[in-house]
C-alpha cells in the first residue's frame, strides 16, 4: 500500500524543501518506504502463524485491490456512479473459463485476452449511453451488470453452464513456472498489481487523469475548456473494464471453477463501498478499501450469520465518522511536486518564465496541419478584418425564439461587447459560438473556417476559450491544476505515453505546467496555486477563470458578465487587465451590465433585446441611442 | 388472448407494487438526492411484518377481524411499522452523512441495504416463509368475462388510491410546494418559513410506509417471502422510477405500471428467464431515446 | 429612531477561519441601512447570520427586544425578518404564483385566502410583470424577472425587516433602477426597515441612511451615508475612481 506513496513522494524527492536540510532518510524516503513495503509484502506468506487460509484472505484482498482500482477509474477519477462493475470482472472469468476449458488456451494467453475482451464490452455498451447524467447512467451499469449476470445463469448456447457455471479451469504456467500454490498466487496477483499500480499513479498524474478529474469537478467546464469529455470518458471505463477482465481472469484461475453467484449486484456494491472507504481517486485508498472489505468478514466469522449485519452497520458508521474515507488524495498543498512532473526548473519562479507565450507551442494551430492533425481548411471569405462573424443566427427552444437572426461582427484585436436586457438571449448567443448549443439556423465562421456545428471542444482548441457567468472552476482541484486545463487541447500525449513517460510527454507536461504558472501569474495568483479553487474568495474565482481561459492561448475570448459580483474599484481593476489583454494581442468579446467598464473600455457595442440587433455602433452612439435608453440603459436619477 | 388478458392483469398487479415503491424512491429521492438502496428492504420488511401479525396466536387476528379486517390491520401494522423504521433510517444513516455529499451518502444506504437484509434473516431466518392460506382473501369471479381475484381487485384499487392522494398532496397542496422547494433548496426554503425538519419526517415516514404495504399485498399475492426479496424489488423499482423520469411523481407511478405489463407480458408469450433481461434492455433503449425518462426530470436549468 | 435589529458582537466561523469578528450593526424602524465591502468581507454571512441559516459562533442579533440567537431560522418569517438572498434563489421549478405563496408559508397569522390574495395584489402592483408570469415556471424567467420575483416573495409575508442582498447583481441597468425604485417605495409607502448589501456602493449609498463597510469580517468605516460617499477611504476602496453627488 505504501508503493504507491513511495512512487509518489518520490516524484518530489530530489528537490528538498528550503528549511530542512536534505538528509539522507528525506532524499531517499520514496525508495525507502518502496523498499521496506515490498519487503513486508514478500516476507508475508512465511511468517510462522501465517496458514495458507491467510495467505488466499491475502490473495482476495489483491483481486479485490485489482477490482477497486479498475472501478476507481471509473468512479474516483471520473466520478461516473458505477454500481455494475462486476459485469466486467464476469466478463474476464467467463471469457478464461470458456476458452480454457473449451480450446485449452493457456491462463498466462487469456489474461491480456480477457482484459481485451472486457474493455470491447465495455466500449460497445457504453458508448450508447455514456452520455447520460448521473443517476441515469447508475442504473444503466446496474442494469448491464443484472444482464450479464443473468445472460451467465441462462446458459445461452450451453457457453456458461448455468446456474452451476463452469468447473476444471486451468492454473496459469509462467515460462514453465506454474502458478498453482496459495502462496504462488499470492505473489503472482501481488506483482500484477505492483505493475498495475505503477502505471495508474503516473496516469493519475497526467493530461489524461487530470481530464478525468476536470470531467468528474465539472463536465460542462471541462468541455469548455478543451476536454473531449465523451472520449475520456468512454477511455475511463474501458480501462476500468480492462483491469476487472484482467482480476477476473486471475480469480477464475485460482478458483478453478466459477459460477453467476460470485458476480452479483452485491460483488459491485462492495467495490463501489471499497472506492469510497479508502477515499475518491486514491490508489493507496482503494488497497486499503479491499483490505478492509475483504479482512472485516474474516475477522467476525464466529458470528456466522451476523458478520454481515456488522458489515453494514460499519459501511454507516465509517461514512459518518470518515466521510472523505480513509487515504484521501490530498491535493492542496502538494507543490508542483505533487504534480508529478519531471524537469521543472529548481526555482518555482523560473517555471513563469519559461511559460512565457511566445516560447509555447501549445497554442492554436494557425496553419493546416500542425503536429500531424489535419485542422479543416479555410473556407470561408470573411470580411476584412474580422476575427468571427455571425450570419443570421437563430435557435429556436419549443416555440420560443431565443436568438433570431443575429448577426455579430468581432473585430480582431479589439473589444466587442454585447449588451441588452437580461433573458435578451445574449449568453444563448455565446453558447452557440462556443459550441454548447447548435443554432437552428445561421452560420458561425471563425478566422475563416464555418464552426457552426463543431463542438465545444474542437471550438476552443481553433481559439475561442470563454468564462461563464455563475463562474465554473473545478472546486476540489488546486488553482494551478485548473489552469492546466487550459493547454490540454493542444497537447497530445495519450495513455501509453502517460504511463511510459515518453519523451514527448514529458515535455508537454512541461510546457503545460509552465504556460498554467505564467497565466496564474498574470492574473495576480501565483501565490495561491497551491490552494483548492473552492477556498479563494469570489473575486479571486473570477481571475482564476479568466487565467484559465488564458491558458488556451485563445484568439478570442469570450467573457460573460466579468464584472458581476464585483465591486467598482475590483471593476475598475479587471478593465484594466482587459486592457493589458488587448495589449498582448488577444481579441475580447464580452457581455457585460456595468456601463463603467462597457462604455469605458469597448471599441464596438451591440446591443440585443428579445434575441435580435437593435442598435450597434461606437459606445457614445450606442449610449445616446434612444431605443437602447428605453430597453436597456433607462434614466439614470441619482 | 385468453393469456394476454391475464398477463395484462397479472402484470398491473406487480405494477402497482412497483409503482407504490418506486413512489417511495422518488419521494426520498427528491429531498434527499439519494438513491435510496435500503428501500427494497423496507418493502421485505412491511412483508415480514404483515405476515408476523397474521400467524400470530394462529391467525387471531383474522379470526377475530375476518379475511379483509386481517388483511387491513396487516396493512396498517407493516405502515406504521415501516414507517416508524424510515424515519429511524434517516436518523441514524442519513442525516448524519447528509452534509458530506451524495457518494458518502449512496455508501451508507448500500450499508443501510446490508443491515436491513441480514437483520431480517436474523429475526425470521434465512429460509423462505409463506402467508398462509387461510389469511388471504382468494374469492374468484369474472368482471366482464375478465378473470380476477378480490385479492387483485383490492390491490389495484388502494394502489391507485393511494398513489392519487400522494400526487394531491404534492403536486396541488401548499405543503405539497413547500416538499418541492425543500426538495430543490434546504436553506432558501427555510427563509421562507418551511420546517424542514417536519418535511424530512413526512417523506421518510411516508415513502416506506407505502412499500410497508406494499409488502403485505405482495406478500399476499404470491405467498412466499424470503429475507432478500427486497433486493429484487428494489430494483425494479428503481429501474420503475428511472423510466418514468426521477423525482417526478405521476413518472414513477407510469413507470411502475409500464414494468409490471412488460415483464409479465414478456414472461407470458417469449420467455420467463430472460424477462428481466428484457426489462432492461427496454430502459436502456429508453434511455438512449429519452436521458431523462419517459416523462423526463423536471427542470428549468439555464447554462 | 428606536432601534429594530441589533447585531452586538456577532462572531461566525468557517472551520478554522474566522469569517465575522464581532460585527455591530443596528437598524432603526423605518430605516435603510447600506453594508458594503470587498468580496469576502462577510456581507453575506452577515446576513445569513441574523437570519440564522448561518450557525453564529457568539454575539447577539436583536430583534424587537428579542434575541435571534436561539429562535430558530424557520420561525423567523413569521417574526418579521424576510430575508431575499444573494443570486435569486428562486424556485426554478415552482411557478411563479407557488414561489410567492411559500414566501407566505411560515406566517401562520395570515388568513389564507383573502389577506394573502390582497397582500399579492399589492407585489403585483409593484412588478407587473410577475403578474403576467404567475402560471410560468419561475426558472423560465430573466434574470430581472427572478430578482423580482425574489423580493415579492420576501414581502409577501409583510416583514418589519427586508434582508437585501445584492439585488443588483447581473442585472440590465434599467432593471437595476427599477428594482431600487421599488426599494424607495416599500421603505417609504410601507415603513419597511431594509438591510442592503451590495457591490453597487454609489447606488445603495444613494438609498441609504447609514452605511457600514466591512473589512475582513470587522466593522471598518461606518456613517451616514452622505458621509461616506465622499470619505477618501471609501471612494479609494470601494466607488473607484467615479465622482459621486450627493
Amino acid at each position: 500500500m505504501g508503493i504507491t506513496d513511495s512512487i509518489l513522494k518520490h516524484a518530489g524527492s530530489g528537490r528538498p524543501s528550503g528549511k530542512h536540510p536534505a538528509t539522507f532518510w528525506s532524499r531517499n524516503r520514496g525508495w525507502l518506504l518502496l523498499a521496506i513495503t515490498g519487503a513486508l509484502f514478500a516476507v508475508y506468506p512465511f511468517v510462522p502463524f501465517i496458514s495458507d487460509y491467510w495467505i488466499d484472505v491475502a490473495f482476495f484482498v489483491g483481486i479485490y485491490a485489482l477490482l477497486g482500482l479498475s472501478l476507481n477509474i471509473v468512479l474516483g477519477e471520473v466520478g461516473l456512479f458505477d454500481l455494475g462493475h462486476t459485469a466486467f470482472y464476469a466478463i474476464g472469468a467467463y471469457v478464461t473459463a470458456i476458452l480454457n476449458t473449451t480450446l485449452h488456451v493457456p491462463i498466462v494467453v487469456l489474461l491480456p485476452l480477457s482484459a481485451v475482451v472486457a474493455g470491447g464490452f465495455a466500449y460497445l455498451v457504453m458508448s450508447p449511453v455514456i452520455h447520460l447524467k448521473g443517476d441515469y447512467l447508475c442504473i444503466v451499469t446496474i442494469g448491464i451488470g443484472e444482464i450479464v449476470r443473468l445472460t451467465m445463469i441462462n446458459n445461452p448456447f450451453n457457453l456458461t453452464g448455468g446456474p452451476n457455471g463452469i468447473n476444471g479451469i486451468g492454473s496459469p504456467n509462467l515460462f514453465g513456472l506454474a502458478v498453482n500454490s496459495s502462496t504462488q498466487f499470492y505473489f503472482y496477483t501481488w506483482i500484477i498489481i505492483a505493475v498495475v499500480v505503477f502505471g495508474l499513479v503516473r496516469l493519475q498524474r497526467s493530461r489524461v487523469g487530470r481530464a478525468w478529474n476536470y470531467i468528474r469537478e465539472d463536465e460542462t467546464a471541462a468541455e469548455a475548456s478543451g476536454v473531449d469529455v465523451r472520449s475520456y470518458k468512454l477511455l475511463a471505463f474501458v480501462l476500468g473494464a480492462a483491469l476487472a477482465g484482467a482480476a477476473g481472469n486471475i480469480y477464475a484461475s485460482k478458483q478453478m471453477s466459477i459460477s453467476p453467484g460470485s458476480f452479483t449486484f452485491m460483488e459491485s456494491s462492495l467495490l463501489f463501498c471499497i472506492v469510497l472507504l479508502g477515499g475518491l481517486g486514491s490508489i493507496p485508498g482503494s488497497i486499503l478499501g479491499a483490505a478492509i472489505v475483504v479482512v472485516f468478514p474474516e475477522v467476525f466469522r464466529q458470528f456466522a450469520s451476523y458478520r454481515l449485519l456488522f458489515f453494514g452497520l460499519a459501511l454507516i458508521v465509517m461514512m459518518i465518522f470518515r466521510p472523505g474515507g480513509i487515504w484521501p488524495r490530498k491535493r492542496e498543498g502538494a507543490g508542483l511536486a505533487g504534480l508529478g512532473i519531471q524537469g521543472l526548473p529548481r526555482n518555482e519562479d523560473d517555471l513563469i518564465l519559461m511559460g512565457k507565450p511566445d516560447a509555447s507551442i501549445l497554442k492554436p494551430a494557425t496553419t493546416d496541419t500542425v503536429r500531424g492533425v489535419r485542422l479543416p481548411p479555410m473556407t470561408v471569405t470573411m470580411d476584412e478584418g474580422m476575427l468571427l462573424q455571425t450570419h443570421g443566427v437563430t435557435l429556436k427552444f419549443g416555440g420560443l425564439t431565443a436568438v433570431n437572426n443575429f448577426d455579430l461582427n468581432v473585430r480582431a484585436g479589439k473589444i466587442t461587447s454585447l449588451i441588452g436586457p437580461n433573458g435578451a438571449g445574449k449568453t444563448t448567443l455565446f453558447n452557440m459560438i462556443t459550441g454548447i448549443y447548435k443554432p437552428t439556423s445561421g452560420q458561425i465562421d471563425f478566422m475563416g473556417r464555418d464552426i457552426t456545428t463543431l463542438k465545444p471542444h474542437t471550438i476552443i482548441s481553433y481559439g475561442i476559450a470563454r468564462t461563464f457567468q455563475n463562474i465554473r472552476l473545478f472546486p476540489s482541484l488546486t488553482c494551478i491544476e485548473n489552469i492546466m486545463s487550459g493547454p490540454h487541447c493542444h497537447a497530445r500525449s495519450g495513455t501509453w505515453a502517460a504511463v511510459m513517460h515518453t519523451v514527448t510527454e514529458v515535455r508537454e507536461e512541461r510546457e503545460i505546467v509552465a504556460t498554467a504558472a505564467y497565466r496564474l501569474n498574470q492574473v495576480g495568483l501565483w501565490p495561491y496555486r497551491d490552494e483548492l479553487a473552492r477556498n479563494l474568495p469570489y473575486g479571486k474565482q473570477r481571475y482564476l477563470e479568466i487565467a484559465r481561459a488564458l491558458a488556451t492561448a485563445p484568439h478570442l475570448l469570450i467573457l460573460d458578465e466579468p464584472s458581476s459580483g464585483l465591486n467598482d474599484k475590483e471593476s475598475e481593476d479587471l478593465m484594466v487587465l482587459l486592457q493589458s489583454l488587448v495589449k498582448e494581442g488577444f481579441t475580447l468579446l464580452l457581455i457585460e451590465h456595468d456601463m463603467q467598464v462597457v462604455m469605458g473600455i469597448s471599441d464596438w457595442i451591440a446591443v440585443m433585446d428579445m434575441g435580435q440587433k437593435i442598435a450597434e455602433g461606437l459606445p457614445r452612439d450606442v449610449y445616446n441611442n434612444q431605443r437602447v435608453i428605453e430597453a436597456y440603459l433607462g434614466k439614470e436619477d441619482d | 388472448m385468453a393469456t394476454f388478458v391475464e398477463q395484462s392483469i397479472n402484470g398491473l398487479t406487480i405494477g402497482s407494487f412497483y409503482a407504490l415503491v418506486a413512489l417511495g424512491y422518488s419521494m426520498v429521492y427528491g429531498v434527499m438526492k439519494l438513491i435510496n438502496f435500503a428501500h427494497g428492504d423496507l418493502f421485505a420488511l412491511g412483508s415480514y411484518l404483515g405476515y408476523t401479525l397474521l400467524i400470530a396466536g394462529s391467525s387471531w387476528v383474522t379470526m377475530h377481524f375476518g379475511l379483509w379486517g386481517g388483511m387491513t390491520i396487516a396493512m396498517l401494522f407493516a405502515f406504521v411499522g415501516v414507517g416508524l423504521a424510515g424515519l429511524l433510517m434517516e436518523r441514524v444513516a442519513y442525516r448524519p452523512v447528509y452534509p458530506t455529499g451524495r457518494l458518502p451518502l449512496v455508501v451508507s444506504a448500500l450499508g443501510m441495504s446490508i443491515f436491513l437484509e441480514n437483520g431480517i434473516m436474523a429475526i425470521w431466518g434465512s429460509r423462505p416463509q409463506a402467508y398462509p392460506a387461510a389469511v388471504v382473501p382468494s374469492t374468484r369471479f369474472s368482471i366482464l368475462g375478465l378473470p380476477v381475484t378480490s385479492l387483485q381487485i383490492v390491490i389495484l384499487l388502494l394502489s391507485f388510491t393511494l398513489m392519487l392522494v400522494i400526487w394531491f398532496i404534492v403536486e396541488k397542496t401548499t405543503f405539497g410546494a413547500a416538499i418541492r422547494a425543500t426538495a430543490l433548496d434546504r436553506s432558501t426554503a427555510t427563509l421562507m418559513g418551511i420546517d424542514v425538519r417536519v418535511v424530512i419526517f413526512f417523506i421518510f415516514a411516508l415513502g416506506p410506509a407505502l412499500g410497508g404495504i406494499a409488502g403485505v399485498m405482495n406478500g399476499m399475492y404470491y405467498r412466499a417471502i424470503s429475507f432478500n426479496m427486497g433486493w429484487a424489488y428494489g430494483l425494479k423499482a428503481f429501474t420503475a422510477t428511472i423510466l418514468g423520469g426521477i423525482g417526478n411523481i405521476p413518472g414513477a407511478m407510469i413507470g411502475g405500471i409500464l414494468l409490471g405489463l412488460m415483464e409479465s407480458l414478456f414472461a407470458g408469450y417469449v420467455s420467463g428467464a430472460w424477462k428481466d433481461v428484457f426489462v432492461f434492455v427496454i430502459l436502456i433503449a429508453v434511455l438512449i431515446w429519452r436521458p431523462t425518462g419517459l416523462l423526463g426530470e423536471k427542470t428549468a436549468e439555464k447554462v | 429612531m428606536a432601534t429594530l435589529l441589533a447585531t452586538k458582537n456577532l462572531v461566525v466561523n468557517y472551520g478554522a477561519v474566522q469569517a465575522l469578528k464581532g460585527i455591530d450593526i443596528e437598524l432603526g424602524e423605518h430605516d435603510i441601512v447600506t453594508v458594503l465591502g470587498a468580496n469576502g468581507a462577510g456581507k453575506t454571512t452577515l446576513l445569513k447570520s441574523i437570519s440564522r441559516i448561518q450557525t453564529i459562533k457568539s454575539g447577539s442579533i436583536e430583534f424587537k427586544g428579542k434575541d435571534l440567537a436561539t429562535v430558530p431560522a424557520f420561525q423567523l418569517a413569521a417574526l418579521g425578518v424576510s430575508h431575499v438572498p444573494e443570486g435569486r434563489r428562486i424556485f426554478a421549478t415552482l411557478t411563479t404564483e407557488e414561489n410567492l405563496n411559500l414566501g407566505a408559508y411560515g406566517v401562520r397569522n395570515l388568513p389564507a385566502g383573502k389577506e394573502l390574495q390582497k397582500t399579492k395584489e399589492w407585489i403585483f402592483s409593484l412588478f407587473p410583470i410577475l403578474k403576467e408570469r404567475r402560471k410560468q415556471l419561475a426558472g423560465t424567467l430573466s434574470g430581472g424577472e427572478q430578482q423580482m420575483l425574489a423580493i415579492g416573495r420576501g414581502l409577501i409575508s409583510k416583514p418589519s425587516v427586508l434582508l437585501l442582498d445584492e439585488p443588483s447583481l447581473g442585472l440590465a441597468p434599467i432593471i437595476v433602477q427599477e428594482i431600487f425604485r421599488v426599494i424607495r417605495q416599500i421603505h417609504e409607502e410601507e415603513g419597511v426597515s431594509i438591510l442592503l448589501v451590495e457591490q453597487n456602493a454609489r447606488k445603495a449609498l444613494s438609498v441609504a441612511r447609514y452605511g457600514y463597510i466591512l473589512e475582513l469580517g470587522k466593522v471598518a468605516i461606518e456613517g451616514e451615508a452622505c458621509n461616506l460617499k465622499d470619505d477618501e477611504r471609501v471612494r479609494a476602496a470601494y466607488l473607484g475612481g467615479s465622482k459621486v453627488s450627493c
